[in-house]
């Protein structure tokens, strides 16, 4: 196996467009992997390149460092908008696996039950990938396309993504599994809500993961909770077409208990989101 | 195993496959890009200086090898304990520059540069560290296999300030089993030790 370990960007992408290579960021995913299996035949260790870790504010929003791990986003000085993105990042793994796993590793590993991508869609989050060809950007929801695939082309990387500001907006984040640390998600609700000067919601934005083969968001009952008041989102909740989810039936649940779950956490975090008790 | 960067000489990958055959006889060696001068690429064996416990330590592994394996196989630390080899347990939980990690899921490779602290690194001499000794005096073990890593999951869950209440003190201590369920006299043990260490 050939390890490489380049210190630059540049030089990361030099390698990767010189063969197949797997990329390794906090090994969190990728190691369990491996253990049953032959090594890959090159490994390129992206841990030490300093410029893609951190979170930083840029024009008209922020950018989040592609190594950047879960226990940074939990520790950083981030507005309301992130909090369900620094929820989710409290519920991967646990903290050992939270101070060694990245942001663009939980999305570049595409499990269906990442706990990351559903809090980065609410987030619309996009997504900055660097390759031979040299870079591009896409929305997070083009970016996985399907069970652990993703839209990176040969030799690409991801090297940030990015986060437009939500002047007011509030998320908040809610995973069911069997305990809280340490399990795959059963079930994942996570929600941005941005109040109307009324105190109705005047945007929501909600997604489910665990449910569907890549995380989705949900443009119907999005719509319906537009100008609903904190009383009114019980109802809206109770009649939501969840059509679009197509949860499996495994040893964490089954399709009809995962679809229950959903349909409670959904109200329960949009509550959360709108800054009331649940 | 297959190498296939073609940045890679055919001598280097016959001296490869030498070496997968003939492990024993393999020599460390470090295989420089021709167009990438600050890039670092080794194959097969490399040689490693990991910084454990305040000392240095040279030794030549595969790439593959994980910081757990290189501390008990090449280390002889073998107060790290390996428990199920896949992150979700913590019984191989270390400190790298301050923080916990499982050290199942680091690679060897990529510890090099960073402080590693394991549970032999705590006492000073024949006095046990505080935690350690919080822990004996709590009784918060049964059969000890978790105790390693719960002691150096509490020097940083001490040392982030995550034991105001007994509940804080669980939830930021739960990547650490404990198949013994020894859970109360662990918090308990938590947060005596953080009490003294104030």
């Amino acid at each position: 196996m050939l390890f490489h370990r380049p210190e630059t960007l540049e030089n990361a992408i030099g390698i990767m467009q010189a063969g197949p290579v797997r990329p390794l960021a906090g090994g969190t995913d990728l190691y369990p992997g491996l253990r049953d299996g032959p090594p890959p035949a090159a490994l390129i260790d992206l841990s030490r390149i300093a410029g893609l870790r951190g979170i930083t504010r840029e024009d008209g929003g922020w950018r989040i460092g592609a190594t950047t791990t879960w226990t940074d986003i939990v520790r950083a000085d981030l507005p309301a908008l992130f909090d369900g993105l620094r929820a989710a990042a409290r519920e991967v793994g646990s903290v050992q696996i939270q101070n060694a796993g990245t942001v663009a590793g939980n999305i570049c590993n595409a499990s269906p039950a990442a706990d990351g991508v559903p809090a980065l869609l609410t987030l619309d989050a996009e997504v900055s990938l660097a390759g031979p060809g040299g870079s591009r950007r896409l929305p997070l929801g083009d970016f996985i396309t399907g069970v652990r695939r993703t839209a990176l082309g040969e030799g690409e990387i991801v090297t940030a993504l990015h986060v437009p500001d939500a002047p007011g907006g509030r998320g908040a984040f809610v995973k069911l599994g069997a305990r809280r640390y340490l399990v795959i998600s059963i079930a994942m609700v996570s929600a941005v809500v941005i109040p109307a000067q009324d105190g109705t919601i005047g945007e929501a934005r909600i997604a489910v993961g665990a449910c569907s083969a890549v995380a989705r968001r949900l443009p119907g009952l999005e719509a319906a909770l537009a100008g609903c008041a904190p009383e009114g989102i019980a109802t809206v909740v109770a009649a939501a077409d969840l059509s679009a989810l197509t949860p499996i039936d495994d040893v964490r649940g089954s399709a009809g208990y995962r679809l229950d779950a959903v349909r409670e956490i959904l109200g329960r975090v949009i509550v959360a989101a709108l800054g009331r008790e649940g | 195993m297959k190498i296939t960067s073609p940045k890679v000489s055919r001598r280097s990958l016959l001296r490869g496959s030498a070496a997968a055959a003939a492990a024993s006889l393999a020599h460390a060696r470090q295989v420089s890009a021709q167009n990438a001068p600050e890039e670092s690429a080794f194959e097969a064996w490399i040689d490693l200086r990991l910084t454990v416990n305040g000392q240095a330590h040279a030794l030549t592994v595969e790439p593959r090898v994980t910081l757990l394996d290189a501390l008990r196989e090449r280390m002889q630390l073998t107060g790290t304990k390996k428990g199920c080899n896949r992150g979700e347990c913590g019984a191989c939980t270390v400190l790298m520059d301050g923080r916990r990690v499982n050290s199942c899921l680091v690679l060897a490779a990529s510890a090099e540069g960073r402080k590693i602290t394991t549970i032999e690194g705590l006492a000073d001499g024949d006095t046990p560290h505080p935690v350690q000794r919080a822990f004996a005096e709590a009784d918060a073990f049964q059969c000890g296999f978790c105790t390693s890593g719960q002691i150096m999951s509490a020097m940083a869950c001490i040392e982030e300030g995550h034991t105001g209440s007994p509940e804080e003190i669980r939830e930021w201590m739960s990547g650490n089993l404990c198949r013994c369920s020894a859970y109360p006299q662990i918090t308990a043990a938590v947060a005596a030790a953080a009490e003294e260490l104030g």
